[in-house]
């Protein structure tokens, strides 16, 4: 009697899973098929899009101009042709003959309802600072939109590059559906996403770019932890991971038909808060720079060589960018910088919290290699680590000494005024010079590119003697099969699939 | 039987007692959780307003009390509300689709380590002392003390990456359900068999080492009864009664405490995706998952007790131990 119940509770308990487990029957997916392993995506809507799921996002939505990862210049999406006399009233002809995914056609109305809408307060769109100067839209035309600013922006073009900034179809219902059923005009259309777990995106037969996208479909699978997703890769069940450690690097190094590739790099601003003691001082920040030692913190933050793969420098400016000037790398002299620090009041030494975000890449081997190169010097380094959300919910702005990661812009002076103007919103340093602002004004609106590049490189030998900034840039890694062909991502993050191809 | 069903009444109103102030716990812990969920959920690039209008959207303004109580109505009703990240996307529609995957693999575990440890744990009290019992006790000590991101890496080692027999992940490709990929449920099963197997090994060794001692037992022997049968027929039944109180015991940990096991395989269960909630600080996810561990792991101790009076005279017919 007892062994017939309980056979019979072990046949209803495996009948109830196969009925929960099974859940719908999907239908297989087509043959050309790039799979990818990216972190599991947190708000997808753009506007507020958190800038997780990257491939999933850039495939479905589109720009209306795009980075070519070959020459680093725009190129033309949605948009054919934009033009601007002076930095002030920008013109846009639209591409003709594109449709979003709901069938509905691209027009003028869509791009002024996706800039308008960075002004809504209802959405708190990541982007609405930088829209701001934005003083009217019109559109003359169903395809042609003309944009008047409120002061001259010569690099404006380069705001409309920002992950956030794809264009929206103006009858579309994003508040409600942009979550669960993304919508835009994009080479790859969302065929199915189950929350949490993996999305599968198949072709947009009716693509406006004849011949793209090159494979049928893209498989997407979300998963939290970055070695399980490397797992896949080596077991052949995906063949992108994006966002892979140097450590993860080395492993995949010693398998075959794996590559690990380095499309951009990102930035780490350690930021000196020139508000408070000892920082207020130019002498200490001068002596902390000679502690460092660039060939050091390059290998043992990023386990590569300076100039091949990590860069370090001074100033705001990347080293990769136009716009950067090649100021002579500091030899680290720590008598010098022992003297400096005497002289600025500090004979004994001086301790100084540093603040970061511990579970942030190259954040804590970044603070640990501070440390010990600073120590010498008589800078005692207090390791302040703490989880992303809480270090900059509650501490980054705020604090003496910090390491932040920034993403890199293709256009500078986007983050200029943000984190080094006087008043900026993300002014770590709390930098309020009225040379370093006026050069940051003189970038933002002189339409001369030679003159813009001539303010640049001031504005970089004035950080070089002055500025509190190190800026380490640490590689961004993306672990490919080798049977992928022609991966691209360019510094906006934004990978290009439609372009990728698979054996 | 009568008293069987009283012990039944009596752990169901101490179940929903236990339920209820569980439910407050999990709320105000998740509560006072480092962090402010909407500048986590939109990163380092929000700015002030954006990062308050995403409160005000989720009601996170509002006060602790009506957020919990608006949060038990609504799970009393069979609605555990919305993923903070998924508007119009409910945690029923990604929840219950985990939760069948984690007792498929629950189960699978199970049908591994049950027979395997009763029938080693027998062997070893019924050898006592012997080398057959030093083996299986060294074996039970060593795969208990082996954590289970440790035995995993071991096995996804051998039987994945050198023998090549086992896929080293655990995910179900996209368009098929779990039944068609069995295979991807050894290794974490295997795993979870590694630390279950040493507490029920050993308990099942130490009990049969006590039935075997005990009167009724030698006097069977002596009697010249066949000991294969003394052992089976009349040791076995009265030794299992503490294993099963043990299996029972740990059967909320294999459904809920699956978190590592999970994530390591990257398997798409219920303890992954609390994995996930937590690390995206996805308050109404990390209720529901860990309310739902709540309520399994308070129901399996509740049959365990049921069952475990049921199967001892003791208890259901002298009052015995409670």
């Amino acid at each position: 009697m007892k062994r017939k119940a309980i056979t019979s509770i072990l046949l209803v308990a495996v009948l109830a899973t196969s009925l929960f487990a099974g859940g719908a029957k999907e239908t297989a997916l087509t043959t050309k098929n790039i799979r990818i392993a990216e972190q599991v995506p947190g708000l997808i809507t753009p506007g507020v899009w958190d800038g997780q799921a990257f491939s999933m996002n850039s495939s479905i939505y589109e720009y209306l101009v795009e980075i070519n990862t070959s020459t680093g210049e725009l190129d033309p999406v949605l948009a054919t042709e934009w033009s601007t006399a002076d930095g002030k009233q920008w013109t846009f002809k639209l591409r003709e003959n594109v449709l979003f995914h709901d069938g509905s056609t691209f027009d003028s109305q869509d791009v002024k309802f996706t800039i308008e809408r960075t002004q809504d307060p209802s959405i708190g769109h990541l982007k609405k600072q930088d829209f701001e100067i934005v003083a009217s839209i019109e559109t003359p035309d169903s395809h042609t939109v003309l944009i008047n600013l409120k002061e001259a922006r010569p690099t404006f073009i380069y705001q409309l590059t920002d992950y956030n900034m794809c264009i929206l179809s103006s009858d579309y219902d994003y508040g409600s559906l942009g979550e669960s059923k993304p919508m835009g005009t994009g080479p790859f259309i969302m065929k199915q996403m189950i929350p949490k777990e993996s999305a599968a995106l198949v072709k947009n037969t009716s693509y406006w770019q004849a011949g793209l996208p090159k494979v049928d479909a893209l498989s997407i699978y979300f998963v939290s932890d970055i070695d399980a997703s490397v797992s896949m890769l080596e077991d052949d069940r995906v063949d992108v991971v994006p966002f892979v450690t140097p450590v993860i690097q080395t492993r995949l190094s010693k398998i075959d038909g794996i590559s690990v590739i380095s499309p951009y790099q990102e930035q780490r601003f350690v930021a000196m808060n020139v508000d408070e003691k000892p920082w207020d001082d130019n002498r200490v920040r001068l002596a902390f720079k000679y502690a460092m030692d660039p060939q050091n913190i390059a290998k043992s933050v990023t386990q590569m060589e300076l100039g091949n793969g990590a860069e370090y420098n001074e100033t705001p400016i990347m080293n990769m960018l136009s716009e950067y000037k090649p100021l002579p790398l500091r030899e680290r002299d720590i008598e010098k910088s022992k003297a400096l620090l005497a002289e600025a009041g500090y004979p004994d030494g001086v301790t100084v919290e540093l603040f970061y975000a511990s579970d942030h890449p190259f954040g804590k081997e970044l603070a640990q290699t501070l440390k010990e190169l600073a120590s010498p010097a008589g800078f005692n380094l207090d390791l302040k680590g703490y989880t992303r959300d809480v270090y900059l919910s509650q501490y980054w702005l705020n604090v003496p000494l910090s390491i932040t990661g920034w993403g890199g812009r293709i256009d500078p002076s986007m983050l200029l005024a943000l984190a080094f103007k006087g008043g900026g919103a993300w002014n770590e340093s709390h930098l309020a010079d009225e040379r370093v602002d006026a050069l940051i004004d003189k970038i933002s609106s002189e339409i001369d590119p030679d003159k813009r590049t001539g303010y640049y490189h001031e504005l970089q030998e004035l950080f070089y003697e002055e500025g509190p900034l190190l800026n380490v840039q640490v590689p961004y890694l993306v672990a490919i099969s080798d049977r992928i062909i022609d991966y691209r991502q360019p510094l906006t993050m934004l990978p290009q699939y439609k372009y990728t191809d698979i054996k | 039987m009568n008293r069987t069903l009283s012990i039944i009444l009596r752990r169901t109103v101490s179940l929903l007692i236990t339920l209820s102030v569980m439910s407050l716990i999990i709320f105000l812990l998740v509560e006072i959780m480092p962090g402010d969920v909407a500048q986590m959920i939109l990163g380092q690039s929000a700015t002030e307003e954006a990062v308050s209008a995403l409160r005000e959207a989720r009601g996170l303004n509002d006060p602790v009390m009506e957020r919990y109580f608006r949060w038990v109505g609504g799970v009393l009703t069979g609605d555990l509300g919305e993923s903070i990240y998924m508007k119009g996307v409910t945690i029923n529609s990604i929840l219950w689709r985990r939760v069948g995957h984690s007792l498929v693999l629950a189960l699978s575990a199970f049908i591994l380590f049950v027979p395997l440890s009763i029938i080693l744990g027998v062997l070893a009290g019924v050898k006592e002392n012997k080398p057959t019992d030093s083996i299986i006790s060294f074996l039970g000590l060593a795969t208990m003390a082996l954590p289970e991101f440790v035995s995993g890496v071991f096995l996804i080692t051998i039987f994945g990456v050198q023998l090549n027999w086992f896929p080293i992940v655990s995910i179900i490709p996209i368009g098929e359900s779990l039944f068609n990929n069995l295979e991807i449920l050894f290794l974490p099963a295997l795993s979870i068999t590694f630390v279950m197997f040493g507490y029920v090994s050993r308990m099942q060794r130490s009990s049969m080492i006590q039935v075997m001692n005990s009167d009724y037992i030698r006097a069977a022997i002596l009697k010249g009864m066949n000991r294969k049968y003394v052992i089976f027929r009349h040791a076995l039944k009265n030794a299992l009664l503490p294993t099963i109180t043990i299996i029972g015991m740990n059967m909320g940990w294999l459904f809920g405490g699956l978190v590592v096991v999970e994530t390591l395989f990257g398997f798409p269960g219920m303890g992954s995706l609390l994995m996930t909630a937590i690390k995206t600080r996805d308050v109404p996810l990390i209720e529901a998952c860990v309310l739902l561990i709540t309520v399994i792991f308070s129901l399996s101790t509740m049959i365990t007790d049921v069952l475990y009076s049921y199967l001892n005279p003791r208890v259901r017919f002298q009052g015995g131990q409670r």
